[in-house]
């Protein structure tokens, strides 16, 4: 009797666990996958709200006293609201959009019609909002992930990730972006499928920045942090320019090391004009 | 272990099915929602930044020390 328990409770407890991992590994494979394809899908959402609603959100952002662009000096640098505050929102104020596209929208304090002007400084979007969506036609047609800010485990739930201490898209400077290759949606599954002079097109809600892969995917350590300097390591490119660094890990399911891609700006294009080509071939 | 909470559901078969039912669907939902979005970030393909989690405030001046992500 007292065998016959201790087999049965052994039985059941391995039939648990084999439950359990397989839960778990349907989890990790499928429902993450679910779960960020429909954050990212919100995220872009509510971006293209945002930027739907343009000049007319300009106005200080519900529930806090913020004065980013309207205290603007007007003969500033356009888009550059002050590296110090970005203004504090709440998480859910979804509608108003990042202070660097409202900068920039037409009717702006700043319009003083320097079109090429980076938009995004650095440091000027709130932690964890989107503020860009990346198109790359080499991972398909319909490959679009929105660009937050930050490379925070819960962000890169919800979409690409950008390196906060980077520069902004069109910047001089490098523009780094960090996804996941592999569950949470895989944005960067195909990321070793690209090659020089594949297009990453990235849209602010003003402007199309088109930049060109230069290189092909690049292998290093996860401690390599100068991949991501504004003028980047081991990419070949020796002077200052407007960078654009994607980063993910290799191997596919492991995190012994990392894959980089490196691409330069090569046009950019107002919004209002319609898609790059890039997009359209 | 499963005999055991058999014997203590209360009702009949039916009743007691349906009601292990409830309980699997309950113990299901909570290992998605909370378990193993806990245990996911320890896996190696979740491993996602070398400077994992540091806050927006304490970012490292440009050139040294920051992130690559997964």
């Amino acid at each position: 009797m007292g065998l016959r328990l201790v087999v049965r409770t052994l039985s059941e407890l391995c039939l648990t666990i084999g439950t359990l991992i397989v839960l778990f590994v349907v989890y990790v494979l499928y429902w993450t996958g679910v779960r960020a394809d429909s954050a990212m899908e919100k995220e872009i959402g509510r971006l293209q709200d945002s930027w739907a609603a343009g000049p007319a959100a300009t106005g200080p952002p519900t529930g806090t006293a913020t004065a980013t662009v309207p205290g603007e000096p007007p003969g500033s640098a356009p888009g550059a609201p002050t590296d110090d505050g970005p203004a504090p929102r709440a998480e859910h104020n979804a509608p108003a959009p990042a202070p660097g596209a409202t900068a920039r929208a037409p009717g702006a304090p700043d319009g003083t019609g320097t079109r090429p002007a980076p938009p995004a400084p650095r440091g000027g979007h709130r932690p964890g909002a989107p503020f860009a969506v990346m198109y790359v036609p080499r991972f398909g047609a319909g490959w679009a992930k929105p660009v937050l800010q930050g490379t925070g485990t819960d962000v890169l739930k919800r979409g690409l990730g950008h390196y906060e201490r980077t520069a902004g898209p069109g910047e001089t400077g490098n523009f780094a972006v960090a996804g996941h290759r592999r569950t949470h949606g895989d944005p960067f599954k195909d990321l070793p499928d690209l090659r020089p002079g594949d297009p990453v097109v990235i849209n602010d809600g003003t402007t199309w920045f088109t930049y060109r892969v230069d290189t092909r995917p690049y292998r290093t350590l996860p401690t390599d942090t100068a991949v991501i300097d504004p003028v980047p390591a081991g990419s070949g490119y020796s002077g200052p320019g407007r960078y654009l660094t994607l980063t993910t890990c290799d191997p596919e399911w492991g995190h012994s090391h990392r894959l980089i891609v490196w691409a330069r700006l090569e046009a950019t294009r107002p919004t209002a004009d319609g898609r790059p080509a890039a997009l359209l071939g | 272990m499963y005999v055991w909470i058999w014997r203590h559901l209360p009702g009949n078969a039916w009743v007691k099915a349906l009601s292990s039912l409830v309980l699997v669907l309950a113990i299901v939902y909570v290992l998605f929602q909370y378990v193993f979005p806990w245990a996911e970030p320890l896996l190696p393909f979740n491993d996602v930044t070398v400077d994992n989690g540091m806050p927006a405030g304490l970012v490292a001046p440009a050139g040294n020390g920051t992130a690559v992500a997964l």
